[in-house]
């Protein structure tokens, strides 16, 4: 009886110490493990969507976490998250890296910790042209809508402070609202406006694009706080991929001449992680 | 209307399985499963512990029950999605946690079943079987229980109709199941929402209408053979 | 395990983001009622009556519908049914809380088609004889129904009409999908703003477990003044 007693309380101990959080070295975690984690959303075309050829994930920032997976030598694992949960799943440890079209914030900062701004772009506001509306004001006591958990929704409250908004689940949804008339405006990032924009084909001619901004948008990836060599081992990718050119080739890929959204030419560089 | 169902039908039936993880109706139909499966032991074991005797056991899971059931089911998935990983230490992505959430839910649920199942027996059957000698545990497991759940296979077929259309709260928290592949499909259409949602609609009607004919059918053959009401053999 | 700090939560602008959602929740569950009981009780008729279409058409309503989760409905009446609307009716709809409507309208359907099925076992739970008495009386049949049946059949429908009232008021929860304002979709935007899953969470639990208290509370006090008397 004493024996099966003290085979518990042994078996107690180490269960107790095998489940400890591993101490903080999460990038030697994940070298053992073999696999790096990023969370991306996978409906933010170029960032991250479904290939509809190649039901697979794809895009600018996939592109940059399999350079950072190959760097540590690991295999990198795509996760596809909503925009609420972009931090959580970061925090309960489900992903390593969140590369998911997250904006720095001071307020983030708090929270989670940024890479080097991999992307700079705005928030505007799309509107149908019958509107009638031609500047952000105009949408005083009007309905917009946008995605959750963003923060398209502050950013619009704090420029036109009579505005509602309504929120959906993902980004393509509200634009889908939008199309149906629910509302005068949505709003989004720069980038994935374009998109949208551009996806619209013929019926391009009914929408605009409003030309002031909400705001301005240093996209980067998220890390968790205190993780000194995994950040130093991002940013070193980082760094790499813009000293070699690569960056670059990457931002034409997916946004550059010829692409859906055809920017002429990128317009910062991926070399600083103040904002 | 056909180049939809031509151009989408591997999408809603697979998801981007194999390119990627299981999705559409597939996963929807293994998630419900998987869930019932968990869902019994669980509900079981609850309805055995409000039963029970022992105060210590009775009242928290009487309690766990309680808020369980207050809750929606979208609460409840919120709290496992955000807070299981710390509780458990384990990372959980999307189906176990929707799969929890949902045995958590559904075995509330069953708990009150197997209760009212046990509790509506005549005391005559426990009594006797403690009489002729049998300890709780061995009464419990060959002559309360097999009584007590003889009539709940029907409900357990109806459980799993409920538990069907409780998959499709997967939508929120971006598991990939049947009506989060078809908002998709809808996205990317634009201009079929109503033929979209539609067949969405029809899908899980034939499914849960089929499955609950099926538990009509069981009910009927089991209401041939009564169980015991403590009149003298 | 982290520390909690509700403050956050219940500061002013959170609190009334909160309080908002709470108040629709309530008003959301409130109209729905209204519409759903008769509708409900209508479906109910229809499936005892003496006409065979009649009879079809409520089954395949309440079988239609209970076998499509909320969850569709709701998207169906959002995302679908307005697309087929008249322009000049679906620009107006869109002024005047389209979500909310929208929701109600799946709230309705959805709770209507559970409510036909306890209000028609609670009218075959009266037996037989009230209504050859009635009529041995020189009670006409609608007089029957009106006055001595569905008085009867109703108090013996309260149980299960509550617990379906408890099951609407949770299921106004699945309206966040469509942007409805209501109390789980103001949980998920604090969430959101403040980072404070555990406490907001917990709050709007609170609120959802309070008010399904409640309702059963009131019903409790509803059966002991009206009890249900064996026929």
């Amino acid at each position: 009886m004493a024996f099966y007693k003290a085979l518990a309380v042994l078996a107690a101990v180490i269960g107790s110490t095998l489940s400890l959080p591993a101490s903080a070295d999460q990038l030697a975690d994940i070298k053992a493990k073999g696999v790096l984690v990023c969370g991306v959303l996978g409906t933010d075309e170029p960032n991250s969507f479904v290939d509809p050829k190649t039901r697979t994930l794809v895009g600018y920032e996939v592109d940059l976490c399999n350079a950072i997976a190959k760097k540590v030598g690991v295999t990198p694992k795509i996760k596809q998250l909503a925009v609420a949960a972009r931090i959580p799943e970061l925090q309960q440890r489900r992903i390593d890296i969140i590369a998911a079209a997250l904006t720095h914030t001071r307020e983030r900062e708090a929270v989670v910790d940024f890479s080097l701004t991999t992307f700079v772009t705005g928030q505007r506001v799309m509107v149908r042209k019958d509107s009638g509306i031609t500047q952000l004001a105009q949408l005083a006591n009007h309905r917009v809508v946008t995605v959750k958990g963003g923060t398209q929704e502050p950013n619009m409250r704090k420029a036109v402070p009579s505005v509602q908004v309504v929120t959906f689940e993902t980004a393509p949804q509200a634009f889908v609202a939008l199309q149906q008339r629910k509302a005068a405006g949505f709003v989004n990032d720069e980038v994935s406006l374009l998109d949208a924009f551009g996806k619209l084909g013929p019926a391009q001619k009914d929408y605009v694009i409003l030309e002031q901004s909400l705001s301005v948008e240093p996209l980067a990836l998220g890390l968790r706080k205190n993780e000194p060599a995994l950040k130093a081992a991002v940013d070193g990718t980082l760094h790499e991929l813009e000293k070699s050119g690569e960056a670059e080739r990457l931002f034409n890929r997916w946004y550059g001449p010829g692409t859906k959204l055809n920017f002429p030419k990128r317009t910062f560089r991926i070399d600083t992680d103040r904002i | 209307m056909i180049d939809l169902l031509q151009n989408y039908w591997l999408y809603f039936l697979l998801g981007q399985y194999p390119e990627g993880p299981l999705g559409g109706l597939t996963l929807t139909i293994l998630l419900s499963v998987s869930a019932l499966l968990l869902a019994s032991p669980v509900g079981l074991l609850l309805g055995l512990a409000r039963v029970s005797q022992h105060r210590a056991l009775r009242w928290p899971v009487t309690a766990l029950i309680f808020v369980v059931r207050g809750s929606p089911l979208l609460m409840v998935i919120f709290w496992a999605y955000f807070f299981l990983p710390s509780v458990t230490g384990q990372q959980t992505d999307q189906f176990p946690t929707m799969l929890i959430a949902l045995a958590i839910f559904n075995g509330a649920y069953l708990a009150e079943i197997v209760r009212a199942g046990i509790q509506a027996l005549p005391r005559g059957q426990m009594e006797s079987a403690r009489a002729l000698g049998l300890s709780y545990t061995t009464a419990m497991r060959r002559v309360i229980l097999p009584q007590a759940l003889r009539n709940s296979l029907p409900s357990l077929v109806n459980q799993l109709v409920t538990t069907i259309k409780e998959t499709s709260l997967g939508y929120i928290i971006g598991l990939a199941e049947v009506s989060f592949i078809a908002s998709q499909i809808n996205i990317q259409v634009l201009t079929m929402p109503v033929q979209v949602y539609g067949v969405l609609a029809l899908t899980y009607f034939v499914l849960c209408f089929g499955l609950s004919r099926i538990a009509y059918a069981l009910e009927r053959r089991l209401a041939r053979r009564p169980i015991s009401s403590g009149a003298p053999v | 395990m982290m520390e909690l700090d509700f403050s956050v939560v219940l500061s002013a602008e959170f609190r009334s983001w909160l309080i908002g959602g709470l108040v629709l929740s309530l008003q959301l569950t409130f109209i729905t009622l209204l519409l759903a009981l008769p509708l409900g009780i209508a479906v109910a008729l229809m499936r005892l009556s003496s006409l065979a279409a009649l009879r079809w058409l409520g089954f395949a309503f309440v079988e239609g519908i209970r076998n499509i989760p909320l969850l569709v409905h709701m998207l169906f009446w959002y995302f679908g049914a307005t697309a087929l609307l008249p322009e000049a009716a679906r620009a107006w709809l869109y002024e005047h809380n389209a979500e909310s409507v929208c929701a109600v309208i799946a709230l309705t359907f959805y709770t209507a088609a559970y409510m036909a099925e306890d209000v028609r076992s609670g009218i075959r739970t009266i037996p037989a004889t009230q209504t050859e008495a009635a009529r041995a009386l020189g009670l006409g049949a609608a007089e029957t129904w009106r006055r001595i049946v569905l008085p009867q059949a109703l108090r013996a429908s309260v149980p299960p009409l509550v617990s379906q009232t408890v099951s609407l008021w949770k299921n106004t929860s699945i309206a966040t999908v469509i942007g409805a304002a209501e109390l789980m979709y103001q949980a998920q935007r604090v969430e959101t703003a403040s980072f404070r899953g555990v406490e907001t969470f917990a709050v709007a639990t609170l609120a959802y477990l309070s008010v399904s208290l409640i309702i059963t509370a009131l019903s409790i006090a509803y059966q002991r003044r009206y009890p249900v008397r064996p026929a």
